[in-house]
C-alpha cells in the first residue's frame, strides 16, 4: 500500500529508496503534478491591455503582442513573488498579489510590423534549442482572387507577408523573409511548419514549398524549393540547356504570351504548359500504381481508363493544401482542390495524401482520403505523424493515441459508435497534417495523470464557448478524486449569461501555472491567474 | 462505381470555350458543328474500343474525364532508349473533322528531344495535315510512331535544330542530356 501512496511525503520517501524501473524514472517524477496543481485562481488581475500569444515550450518566455497588433511584448515569467515583511499589511500583498507584474517581468517591448502592416496574432513558432521565434506580419488587405501569372486560379493574394527571425533572449531581429502578392496561410501557423533547424512555408497561391535552413548565425536561408522543380539545380539546368536551344525557345514564348493575354480561362494557359516537378511526380506515381495492378496489357489499358484517365484533370488541378515534416527528408502533404485551399473547412472537400522524400524527390505513398490504410497508420503510429523537434523534451509527453492507453480507448470507442466507418475515419484524418506547435506541453494535460472535459479544455490552442462553472481536472488513478479545478472570467460568474464570452488557456509547459483569457464582447477582458497556493 | 469527378464543382474535362478558332494555338474546341461530331465522334469511340483491345507496348491512353476529344495518353519510355526511365504525359486533342484532319498531339512532360519543340509539340511526319496524315490511321498507329521516335529520333525533320545538330555530331553526349533530363522531369 505505501508503494501507491498519493501523499506528497510518502512519494518523496519512495523516491529516495527505489530505483524505479529502467527508464521510467521521468514518468515517476511526473506523478508528482499529481500533488502540484493549480488549485488557486486570483481572478480579475490588472493586467495591461495585450494579447497573450503563448508560453514558448521551454517555459522561458511568455509572448505578447500590443492591442494593436504592432510591438512585441515579450515577459519572463518568474511565479508570484511577493511575501509578508515585517512591515507590511495583508493589503498591500493583497492588491500586489493582483497585479499583472508580481508574476511576470517585461523583458522587452520592440515594434515588429511596420506602417502598414499589423502581426499575425496566432502566428508564432519557437526553436526550443536556440531560443529563436518567427513571428509573421502582413499587410491587412487580401485581394480577391485575380489571374495571376503563374499563380493558382481563384486564390487570393496578400500583398506583402514577412516572416521575422527573432533571438528571444534580447529580442534581436536576426533575418526576415519577404513574401510578395503572396498567399500564406499565417492564421494558426497552418502554412508554416518547423522541424529541428528546417521551416517550411507553403505558397498557396504558386504551389511552392520553401525549405529554410536557419542557420547558428540566425540567417535564413533557403535550402530547397518545391513546387515546379523538385532539384534546386533542376531550372539552372533547364536554363543552360535551354540557351543552346534558344533560337527555338523564342517564338513559342511569344504566342503563349498572346494566348494568355486573350484567352479568359485560365486553365487552357495552364494546359499549355508542363506539369510542374511535384505535379509530374505525383501523376507518374498514381499512373505506375493502376499500372501495376495488372499484369496484362488487355486488362490494363481498361482499368487505366476508368481509375486514371477519367478523373485525369482532376488528378491534374490537385493543389498543395498543408505541409508537415515527417523527418528531415519525408514531407507528408495534403492535396485538394483549389476551391478547399483557402476555406476554413476543409471536411466537406476530398483530399488526398503524399509522403514525398525531398532528396530522392519520389512520391513514396499516395491516399486519397478515406483511406483505411492510413487511419490504421495513424491509429498505431500516431506519434510518428506528431513529430517535435528532436531535442524538445516536453513534446514528448503530449498525450496521443498512441502513447496513452486511455486516449487510444477513448478513439476505439468513437470508432464503434460511428455508424459509418468511412465517415469517422474521413474525420479523424482531416487534421492531418498537423500544425506545428498547436498543443500544449503542460503536465495537467496528460490523460495518464488527469481526467477532464476535452469539449472545455484540452491541450490543443483553441477559443471556445464561456461557461459558467468551472472546468475539473480528475486524478486519473486511483482514489479517483477531484484534484483541482480551473475557471475563466470573474469570480462572481458573468451577470448576463445570454452574451457571447470566448475564453482561452495558456498552461505554462511545467510549472502549475496558467492564464485564462475570457473576452466578453463590447467589455473588458477578464485575466485570471491560476496556480499552486 | 465511381460517381463523376472529384469535386463536384469541377467538371472533367472543362476545356470547351477556348473561342471559336481551332487553327489558334490552342486549338481546344471540339464542339464546332453538331454534325460532325457524330461522325468524327463514332470514328474516336471506335478507335477507343480498338486501342484498348490491341493497346501498343508501352502506351496507354482514355479520355480525359468524359470528353472524348481530348485524350490524355501515357508513353512509358522503352527500355535500352535514352530516356529510359522516363513516363511521358500527352495530350491528344481531335478535330472535329477527325479523321480528316489530324489529331494535335503535345508533350506534357518536358523532354530533351529533337523532334519536341520546347513547348512540347512534336514535329512527326504523320501529324501533319498536309503531309503524312492520312484518314486510315488511328491513335495506336501515331502513338507507336511517338514510341518509336524515343528509340529512333528524326534529326533530318527537327522541332529543336541545336538537339538535331548534338544528336548527329555528338549522340553520346545527346543521350547524357536526355537522360539527365528525363532523371530530373520525366522520372
Amino acid at each position: 500500500m505505501f508503494f501507491s501512496s498519493g501523499n506528497l511525503t510518502a512519494r518523496i520517501f519512495e523516491r529516495q529508496i527505489r530505483t524505479p524501473r529502467p527508464s521510467t524514472s521521468v514518468n515517476r517524477v511526473r506523478k508528482f503534478y499529481e500533488n502540484l496543481v493549480p488549485n488557486h485562481t486570483e481572478y480579475d488581475i490588472d493586467c495591461p491591455d495585450i494579447y497573450f500569444r503563448k508560453f514558448t515550450d521551454d517555459g522561458q518566455y511568455l509572448i505578447t503582442f500590443s492591442r494593436n497588433y504592432q510591438e512585441l511584448i515579450v515577459y519572463r515569467p518568474t511565479g508570484l513573488s511577493v511575501s509578508f515583511k515585517e512591515d507590511c499589511h495583508f493589503h498591500d500583498v493583497s492588491t500586489k498579489v493582483k497585479r499583472f507584474d508580481s508574476y511576470f517581468n517585461q523583458l522587452y517591448c520592440i515594434p515588429l510590423a511596420s506602417s502598414n502592416e499589423v502581426i499575425c496574432k496566432d502566428f508564432f513558432l519557437y526553436m526550443d534549442d536556440r531560443q529563436f521565434g518567427l513571428f509573421a506580419t502582413s499587410t491587412m488587405h487580401v485581394h480577391e482572387p485575380t489571374f495571376i501569372q503563374g499563380g493558382v486560379h481563384g486564390i487570393p493574394s496578400i500583398e506583402k507577408i514577412t516572416f521575422h527571425l527573432l533571438r528571444l533572449e534580447d529580442g534581436v531581429i536576426l533575418d526576415e523573409k519577404v513574401f510578395h502578392n503572396d498567399f500564406i496561410h499565417v492564421t494558426s501557423c497552418i502554412g508554416v511548419f518547423i522541424y529541428d533547424d528546417l521551416i517550411s512555408i507553403l505558397s498557396i497561391l504558386y504551389q511552392t514549398i520553401h525549405i529554410f535552413q536557419i542557420r547558428e548565425s540566425g540567417n535564413l536561408v533557403e535550402v530547397r524549393r518545391i513546387g515546379s522543380f523538385c532539384r534546386d539545380d533542376d531550372e539552372l539546368f533547364l536554363n543552360s540547356h535551354a540557351q543552346v536551344i534558344a533560337t527555338d525557345k523564342n517564338k513559342p514564348i511569344s504566342s503563349s504570351f498572346s494566348v494568355e493575354n486573350n484567352t479568359e480561362h485560365p486553365d487552357d494557359t495552364e494546359r499549355n504548359t508542363f506539369f510542374s516537378g511535384i505535379k509530374q511526380r505525383l501523376l507518374s506515381f498514381i499512373f505506375r500504381g493502376i499500372w501495376n495492378e495488372r499484369e496484362d496489357d488487355l486488362l490494363r489499358v481498361p482499368l487505366l481508363k476508368k481509375k486514371f484517365y477519367f478523373h485525369f484533370q482532376d488528378y491534374a488541378n490537385l493543389v498543395i493544401w498543408k505541409v508537415q515534416f515527417l523527418d528531415r527528408r519525408h514531407l507528408f502533404i495534403k492535396f485538394g482542390s483549389a476551391e478547399g485551399a483557402v476555406s476554413r473547412s476543409t471536411e466537406i472537400h476530398r483530399a488526398f495524401f503524399a509522403v514525398y522524400n525531398m532528396e530522392t524527390t519520389e512520391i513514396i505513398s499516395f491516399h486519397q482520403n478515406p483511406s483505411d490504410e492510413l487511419y490504421l497508420l495513424f491509429e498505431k503510429f500516431c506519434s510518428n505523424f506528431h513529430v517535435a523537434s528532436r531535442n524538445s523534451l516536453h513534446a514528448n509527453f503530449v498525450t496521443s493515441h498512441s502513447n496513452n492507453l486511455h486516449a487510444l480507448e477513448l478513439l476505439k470507442v468513437i470508432k464503434s459508435k460511428s455508424t459509418y466507418y468511412s465517415q469517422f475515419v474521413k474525420k479523424i484524418l482531416a487534421s492531418l497534417p498537423f500544425t506545428c506547435q498547436s498543443q500544449s506541453p503542460s503536465p495537467y494535460f496528460d490523460q495518464s495523470l488527469f481526467r477532464y472535459d476535452e469539449k472545455l479544455i484540452s491541450s490543443m490552442e483553441r477559443h471556445r464557448q464561456a461557461l459558467d462553472y468551472p472546468i475539473k481536472f480528475i486524478l486519473r488513478r486511483q482514489p479517483n478524486t477531484h484534484k483541482f479545478k480551473i475557471k475563466p472570467g470573474p469570480d462572481s460568474g458573468s451577470a448576463d449569461a445570454r452574451q457571447k464570452r470566448i475564453y482561452s488557456f495558456l498552461f505554462h509547459p511545467f510549472l502549475p501555472f496558467a492564464i485564462s483569457i475570457q473576452h466578453t464582447f463590447m467589455q473588458s477582458t477578464v485575466v485570471n491567474v491560476h496556480f499552486r497556493r | 462505381m465511381s460517381s463523376l469527378g472529384f469535386f463536384s464543382a469541377n467538371s472533367p474535362g472543362g476545356s470547351s470555350g477556348s473561342g471559336g478558332g481551332s487553327g489558334g494555338p490552342s486549338g481546344f474546341c471540339p464542339w464546332a458543328s453538331t454534325s460532325s461530331v457524330s461522325t468524327s465522334g463514332k470514328r474516336i469511340h471506335k478507335e477507343m474500343m480498338e486501342f484498348s483491345s490491341d493497346p501498343p507496348t508501352d502506351c496507354s491512353a482514355g479520355p480525359n474525364g468524359d470528353n472524348l476529344y481530348h485524350w490524355i495518353s501515357t508513353i512509358i519510355a522503352p527500355n535500352g532508349s535514352a530516356y529510359e526511365g522516363g513516363m511521358f504525359f500527352l495530350d491528344i486533342v481531335f478535330p472535329t473533322d477527325y479523321p480528316f484532319r489530324p489529331p494535335k498531339v503535345r508533350f506534357r512532360t518536358r523532354i530533351y528531344h529533337c523532334n519536341v519543340d520546347s513547348n512540347g509539340n512534336i514535329s512527326l511526319g504523320i501529324l501533319k495535315a498536309n503531309g503524312g496524315w492520312s484518314p486510315a490511321l488511328t491513335i495506336s498507329d501515331v502513338l507507336a510512331a511517338i514510341r518509336s521516335l524515343f528509340i529512333n529520333p528524326d534529326p533530318y525533320n527537327p522541332a529543336a535544330n541545336s538537339t538535331a545538330r548534338l544528336f548527329l555530331t555528338d549522340r553520346a553526349k545527346h543521350d547524357e542530356i536526355a537522360a539527365e533530363w528525363t532523371f530530373r522531369f520525366a522520372s
